[in-house]
């Protein structure tokens, strides 16, 4: 009786984990596939002849090589900006005391409930007023910082004593000093998940390099790949091609940090 | 050079004696939370104050002509059929696919709750397609339910099952955005849950099985109400952004056929880039910024209301 159920909530399982599993298979089966065999109109899944030659074509037909630097300045660029930024604000309304700290809390709070797709028409006018559209700044200061990552920084730095860092202070270490020397490395954890939440995220942003970007080699993989699409890729070996391409990133750091990765989630997950 | 002198100002400032202790940590404070200040009013409230002005003004306000035309561009949203049909279509998304990874994430995170060898993999493998890129879930999937190439249909061909050409009829068209975002979301809806399980005090199902309660009653009178914050969460957290998705619709369908998958941010998305209706676009989209205010507020409400272990 245990064993029966046992086995099947394993049969449902896997039938699940099947199903997630599966559209990767298949993406990475037509990336392998010679146009005779899309051509062909029967479905292939695991083809006789394997085309490696799609990960060379992929990178002389399309300027992927410049996509893929274009997605680490972006992503990159924007993840350093937050781990300079969000802890040090955090770290200021979570140890500092000053007038007005609970009105300037709040403020920056409320900018959680104003989502980018909302500002997306005015920040397009503002960017291009500034001269930044088809810039990297353009496409990273707009997100140098989150409510969100601050809030959950001030979290986890709340709980270092008082006393730790008052004594400091007493030792004649600057504010900057007791920040850098003392909160930081108190936090590292909390800033390995904020880096990896930021970086994976950005990685996969479309929208704005949609907006901001229309020149081909400013365009990060996922618009660039998008356009390809469009405009040059008719078949589905190449365009799964560029798909294995864009994932692969996101998979490696997954695989490396995937314990972690999903205790982050369930931490960061609960505001 | 005018940041420099402000810079000279305050250290001056700070090493003057006669300031009290207390004047110079809010200064200190101020000053390492200027870029933040800085940040969001240039970023957040500027651009939103921008958006309001420019839904009060018809043709292109902020980058060509326009004319004041006060709420017009609001009354015309609430009379233009296009927009009704893209409000009833984001909201049976967003609701579908809040509702379905509710079930799903739930289901799922119950089933591995238990240490079961290998449920941390198989937990990874779940969450994995939350974190990749809408255009691989995007290119993944049409490759899939192509109507002549795809393998979906060869399959149900193969099992004697009648094929659809799952994106392309009005019918099925949105059902299938809905499962494919599923798909990819559902794993976010699990994770919370797991963590909101286990937080659960195991004593309250021993004390629920000595009273002879079954798993489904245990599952009933223990589980679900204590859930109850965590539901909330995931429903409004969730809702909050598939009203604003607009990578199923552009990147899959296109909002076709017919507008059957038109979702609201796409409808906005073509006024404001392709039409270049500035105005009525941004009129539309901060009616959307008010409804998403109105579900946070409630969630606040509920929230407050509901938390009590």
């Amino acid at each position: 009786m245990k064993l029966m159920k046992t086995a099947s909530i394993y049969l449902l399982l896997m039938l699940c984990v099947a199903l997630c599993i599966f559209p990767f298979l298949y993406m990475f089966s037509l990336s392998l596939q010679s146009d005779a065999d899309i051509l062909s109109g029967v479905p292939i899944l695991v083809p006789e002849m394997l085309q490696f030659s799609n990960y060379v074509d992929i990178w002389q037909k399309a300027p992927f090589a410049r996509f893929t630097l274009n997605s680490f300045i972006i992503a990159g660029g924007i993840t350093f900006l937050h781990l300079i930024f969000d802890p040090l604000i955090g770290y200021v309304f979570a140890k500092m005391d000053f007038p007005g700290k609970r009105f300037m809390f709040v403020a920056i709070l409320s900018t959680l409930m104003i989502p980018f797709f909302i500002r997306m028409i005015p920040l397009y006018v503002l960017t291009a007023r500034m001269g930044w559209l088809n810039t990297y700044q353009g496409l990273i200061v707009p997100f140098a910082m989150s409510a969100y990552g601050i809030f959950l920084m001030r979290q986890f730095i709340r709980p270092i004593p008082d006393e730790l860092i008052d004594a400091a202070r007493l030792d004649g270490c600057s504010e900057l000093g007791v920040y850098w020397r003392i909160v930081l490395p108190q936090v590292r954890p909390a800033l390995v998940t904020l880096a990896l939440l930021t970086f994976v995220f950005q990685w996969n942003e479309f929208l704005w390099p949609l907006v901001a970007v229309s020149t081909t080699e400013m365009r990060p993989i996922t618009t660039g790949l998008t356009l390809f699409n469009q405009e040059y890729f008719t078949q589905w070996n190449l365009t799964a091609t560029g798909g294995v391409i864009l994932f692969i990133p996101s998979l490696l750091l997954f695989l490396a940090t995937q314990r972690y990765f999903v205790r982050s989630v369930m931490l960061a997950g609960m505001k | 050079m005018a940041v420099a002198g402000i810079g000279n100002g305050m250290a001056a400032l700070l090493r003057a004696d006669r300031l009290s202790q207390r004047t110079r940590r809010a200064l200190v404070a101020y000053l390492l939370l200027s870029p933040a200040i800085v940040y969001f009013t240039v970023f957040f409230f500027y651009p939103i104050g921008l958006e309001f002005l420019a839904s009060l003004h018809t043709g292109q306000p902020l980058i060509g002509e326009s004319r004041f035309a006060g709420f017009d561009n609001y009354m015309t949203a609430f009379q233009d059929a296009r927009v009704r049909q893209s409000v009833i279509v984001t909201l049976a998304f967003a609701i579908g696919v809040t509702a379905a990874s509710i079930a799903i994430g739930l289901g799922l995170a119950v089933l591995l709750n238990r240490p079961i060898p290998g449920h941390a993999a198989i937990r990874a493998i779940i969450f994995f397609p939350y974190i990749i890129s809408f255009v691989i879930v995007a290119l993944m999937w049409q490759a899939i339910l192509d109507p002549y190439t795809g393998i979906l249909n060869s399959i149900l061909a193969e099992l004697g099952l009648p094929t659809q050409s799952w994106l392309s009829e009005t019918s099925t068209a949105l059902p299938t955005l809905i499962a494919i975002t599923v798909w990819k979301d559902v794993g976010y809806a699990m994770l919370i849950y797991l963590a909101a399980l286990q937080s659960i005090p195991s004593d309250f199902y021993d004390a629920a099985s000595i009273d002879g309660a079954s798993p489904a009653q245990q599952f009933r009178h223990v589980t679900w109400p204590l859930l109850t914050p965590t539901t909330l969460f995931i429903a409004v957290v969730s809702t909050i952004s598939q009203l604003q998705e607009l990578a199923p619709a552009y990147l899959i369908t296109k909002g076709g056929p017919a507008d059957a998958t038109r979702l609201f941010s796409l409808h906005v998305f073509e006024a404001a880039f392709f039409e270049l209706n500035i105005g009525y676009a941004s009129a539309l989209s901060f009616l959307m910024f008010l409804l998403i205010l109105a579900i946070t507020f409630v969630q606040f409400r509920l929230l407050n209301r509901e938390v009590s272990y």
